[in-house]
């Protein structure tokens, strides 16, 4: 059993590395700081064929699958969670939701672009009454000749204001509930009808837009229903089971850059006339970072595997996404506590890691929710039924 | 009759010349001469100081050879400084340096003369050319070598280079291809006291350049390019100003030595409140990290959290009047003194 | 034009530790990179393919795992890729080395332009591209830091004296670059994948090259490793300023980070 990464992947991994130290850092106080969003960032990733990371050469993407997809994930989230957060909702769940059920035309004409990153794309799925009760959304999608017609809002979509295309679940059939009722569409933004309301002002990933969106008569025509009519909400659920791996290996680079500056930190920070690093209630605490990281790590390579070989993996995903962020959560608690004061300072990185890490335990998918699907699946094959 | 016996004692009377012919045939140290505007390179007389200390050690002779017409006046020179013969290429095609014209004259003079050892200065000039020449004559050259030294025992030419940036050095040695070539690094031997009541000979000799023909054409001696911007983070040399300045007419001595150095100019959160940075200029933990071969800290007392933004430089220099401020305790060296002093001292030292 | 890139992979700086106090060389991470000088010679090579009509091949002498190196500089853009290995190479000095790749260039049919790094970073002989030049009897440029292709010849910029010169080579030419001038570009994410899966990197050997025993013989021999002496920590300067100033910059001289 060969547990190394395939050279290209070794590759692949320096290469982002080095595009993370030289191009993502540098912004990344900044882009907190004034709650902008890094285009100059995005731009120069698409060149390098980030922006497309697991998608095949033929629809414009890198052909890196999961595994490549994580590891860059793991890079970014280890610089700047915005960057991360920015990419991660264009491909994790917005193209990916194109690939995984889009048609052939579909592909060509919504994945390339956004796989080469011409354009960047959202998920349009949370409403204000239906955020872990997903079947709850009330905007509707209404038949009209060749069209649908949408209307409705949705809120805490991230990339909801610079994107060009979003992936939108629509009440097709308001008789027929979760499955049958609920159709997914491919609305291009600049489609009349279509504007954004507020942004959200967020404790953390300033540097990443959420916003709310609004649907006011939005025609979109019929060859955009993206996957089986009705089975909207089977669509979303499969890109957002995949979505998790990847929001995992983010926050195993957050994890990992709090390990690694805490090291730094205590090894150079001397009190009662030793480095820190040397008293034990310090270095337990980085002991126990390091362990978790570890383990996480495996978790999450093993899972983009299981993703890469078409194998079942929808509780690992689930525990990538649900140990991920409370490995990321319990580290950054700890480096700001290590750091004493300085963790607490504005002016330094760790308290920005602090609030960052804090969206992972909510967004796609709360970690209450990763639990249900956890539990379901592993009751499932003994023919109990959990409900969420 | 067996006169074999005589044999041996004809053997012993010319033993060492015997060993010496008969065993590589070569011998003396050659310089070869670089010239800078009619006068002889400063890097040049360092290889003359270094090749005579050796030509004394082993009991041999220093040649010097000067290419081209123009540098012919500078044979006298060579002499004084340590040159026992004066080999003097004056031809007008070798005023101006071509690889090939060069390579030729020089392996021509080396197959006639038959040198042990043949050294250049590192110049741009004999990085360039030392390489091909040792390749024409299927000889080996260590280059860049910081420290020069004879192998008595073997009577070998030892040269020894930086390596990993300086941090290590190796050192290497030609056995058997002849002659030795080094290239020794400008500023790292001494020049030597120029001795004018020296003697030594001058000779003027013929080189036929046939069949060598210099591929470049040199447009312009005095060019200029564009540097690529270099990040903090990156630069090698880094000068940093502190409140200790006290004042932006303060500050700009700290910038006038970032220039002079050809360095980068940072400072601390001070710097930053007194207006002279701006905030991507700031370099400690709430600011940029840097990693240069050298770190000034002018006027900043330089605690922990600056320390850590500073902790991997190579060479830390600290200015501060205040000796018992912590980054004097952490600099390799720690001058004490007031900063808006010093500066214009180290500014004017640079300039001679 | 065709241009051979010649790269060399190297340990990665970043993981060796050197302590002058302790005489001793640690390797605390063992990764093996593309030389930064090696990259510089890729960027020099790739910008000429950029501005148009140039194939680049890369080419490289070393271990098996050098193949990495070559690898990457397939994802980087270059069009070929050959690796010269054989345990006979092991020992190779400088003159080795330039035997071993002279062939190589002769045996792809020569070149427009050779592009190599100034030195090789590690070991730094900084040779390499005048003896090819000599080997293959092709027009040389060293410590180039700008360069642009024409019809028939290159324009570079090069270090001269304590400053720049811009000459003409007429082609075939070697040309040398300063890391400095030409900072690398990245490698496109698709090609690394590609440069693993689709693109091939040949590899020759002694028996390929045609060179035998006496070629491979090194000329120099090894005699040894030394440290330069620690640096001092927190040693006062006290004095007058123009004499303060005066040991601090012998001192800086001395540690070669100024002048």
């Amino acid at each position: 059993m060969d547990f190394s990464f395939p050279k290209e992947y070794q590759l692949f991994r320096r290469m982002v590395r080095d595009f993370a130290e030289d191009e993502v850092r540098p912004l990344a106080k900044a882009v907190d700081r004034e709650h902008r969003v890094p285009f100059e960032t995005v731009k120069k990733a698409a060149a390098l064929g980030l922006m497309g990371v697991p998608f095949p050469q033929k629809y414009g993407g890198m052909g890196g699958g999961e595994m490549g997809y994580c590891i860059m994930m793991e890079e970014l989230g280890r610089i700047c969670t915005s960057t991360a957060t920015v990419i991660g909702a264009h491909t994790g769940i917005a193209a990916m939701s194109i690939y995984l059920d889009g048609t052939e035309e579909q592909k060509q004409k919504f994945l390339v672009p956004l796989a080469s990153g011409r354009l960047i794309g959202a998920f349009g799925l949370t409403e204000a009454q239906a955020g872990s009760d997903a079947a709850a959304i009330k905007t509707t999608a209404v038949r009209d000749g060749n069209h649908f017609v949408i209307n409705g809002a949705k809120v805490f979509i991230t990339n909801g204001d610079i994107a060009g295309i979003m992936t939108v679940m629509a009440v097709t059939d308001p008789s027929l509930g979760a499955y049958g009722g609920i159709t997914a569409f491919i609305v291009e933004t600049d489609t009349p009808g279509f504007s954004i309301g507020s942004l959200e002002n967020k404790m953390g990933i300033r540097g990443s837009s959420t916003a709310e969106c609004v649907f006011q008569d939005v025609r979109v025509p019929k060859e955009n229903v993206l996957g089986q009519f009705g089975a909207g909400f089977l669509t979303f659920m499969k890109s957002l089971d995949i979505g998790r791996a990847s929001l995992g290996a983010a926050c195993l680079g957050g994890a990992q850059a709090a390990l690694e500056g805490c090291m730094e930190w205590t090894m150079a920070r001397e009190q009662f006339g030793v480095p820190v690093a040397t008293k034990q209630s310090v270095y337990f605490m980085i002991a126990d970072m390091a362990a978790e990281i570890e383990a996480l790590r495996s978790m999450i390579y093993r899972t983009a595997w299981l993703i890469d070989t078409h194998q079942p993996h929808i509780k690992e995903a689930a525990i990538c996404k649900l140990y991920g962020s409370e490995v990321a959560s319990r580290c950054v608690h700890k480096a700001v506590q290590i750091h004493g004061a300085l963790g607490y300072s504005r002016d330094y990185w760790v308290e920005r890691a602090y609030r960052d890490a804090r969206i992972a335990e909510i967004f796609e998918g709360t970690n209450e929710i990763q639990r249900v699907v956890l539990a379901s699946n592993l009751f499932r094959p003994y023919g109990m039924r959990i409900p969420s | 009759m067996d006169f074999g016996y005589l044999d041996s004692w004809i053997e012993e009377q010319v033993g060492r010349e015997v060993v010496e012919q008969v065993g590589t045939g070569y011998r003396n140290i050659w310089v070869v001469a670089e010239t800078i505007d009619g006068t002889l390179a400063p890097a040049t007389l360092q290889t003359m100081g270094q090749a005579r200390d050796m030509a004394d050690q082993i009991g041999v002779y220093v040649f010097g050879v000067l290419p081209g017409e123009q540098a012919a006046p500078l044979a006298q020179e060579m002499i004084a400084y340590g040159a026992d013969e004066v080999l003097v290429a004056g031809t007008p095609t070798l005023n101006e340096y071509q690889p090939e014209t060069y390579t030729k004259a020089l392996a021509d003079l080396v197959n006639q003369y038959r040198p042990e050892i043949l050294l250049l200065a590192a110049t741009a000039l004999g990085n360039d050319l030392a390489p091909r020449l040792a390749q024409r004559l299927n000889t080996g050259l260590i280059s860049h070598c910081v420290k020069v030294e004879i192998d008595m025992s073997e009577r070998l030419l030892l040269g020894t280079f930086r390596i990993l940036g300086g941090e290590m050095y190796n050192t290497l040695a030609c056995p058997e291809a002849r002659p030795q070539m080094a290239t020794l690094q400008p500023g790292y031997f001494r020049t030597p006291n120029q001795d004018a009541y020296r003697s030594g000979e001058v000779q003027e000799v013929e080189v036929d350049l046939s069949g060598a023909v210099g591929r470049l054409t040199w447009a312009n001696l005095d060019a200029a390019v564009d540097k690529p911007a270099v990040p903090l983070r990156k630069a090698k040399i880094v000068v940093s100003a502190g409140r200790g300045l006290g004042d932006a007419e303060g500050f700009a001595l700290a910038e006038q030595l970032a220039a002079a150095l050809g360095g980068v100019i940072a400072g601390t959160r001070g710097a930053l409140d007194e207006g002279w940075i701006a905030e991507d200029q700031v370099v400690g933990i709430g600011g940029e990290s840097v990693a240069p071969d050298l770190y000034v800290a002018c006027g900043l007392s330089g605690d922990i959290h600056h320390y850590f933004g500073i902790r991997n430089s190579k060479l830390v220099v600290a200015i501060n009047a205040d000796e018992k401020a912590p980054i004097m305790k952490v600099a390799n060296y720690a001058v004490v003194g007031d900063a808006r002093q010093i500066l214009p001292a180290i500014l004017q030292a640079l300039t001679r | 034009m065709k241009i051979i890139v010649l790269i060399k992979q190297v340990l990665d700086p970043a993981g060796i530790l050197v302590r002058r106090d302790k005489e001793k060389m640690f390797i605390n991470r063992e990764e093996y990179i593309v030389g930064p000088d090696s990259k510089a010679a890729l960027e020099a090579g790739l910008r000429l393919k950029d501005a148009g009509g140039a194939e680049v091949i890369a080419l490289s002498m070393g271990k098996p795992r050098a193949e990495d190196a070559l690898r990457e500089a397939l994802a980087m853009g270059c069009d070929a890729a050959y690796l010269l290995s054989d345990d006979a190479f092991n020992q190779a000095d400088i003159t080795v080395t330039a035997s071993v790749l002279a062939a190589a260039i002769q045996r792809l049919g020569g070149a427009d332009l050779i592009v190599a790094g100034r030195e090789s970073g590690d070991t730094g002989a900084g040779q390499i591209g005048s003896r090819l030049a000599e080997a293959l009897d092709y027009a040389q440029v060293t410590d180039v830091h700008a360069l642009a292709g024409e019809q028939g010849a290159i324009q570079a910029t090069r270090r001269w004296g304590s400053g720049y010169a811009a000459v003409r080579a007429a082609l075939p030419a070697v040309v040398t670059v300063a890391p400095e001038a030409f900072p690398a570009r990245y490698a496109h994410g698709a090609g690394i994948m590609n440069a693993y899966r689709e693109w091939q990197v040949t590899t020759w050997n002694a028996a390929d090259l045609g060179l035998g025993e006496a070629a491979l013989k090194p000329l120099l021999t090894f005699r040894g490793e030394s440290f330069p002496p620690p640096l001092p920590v927190g040693e006062q300067l006290r004095g007058a300023p123009a004499s303060v100033a005066h040991e601090l910059i012998t001192a800086l001289e001395l540690q070669k980070v100024i002048g």
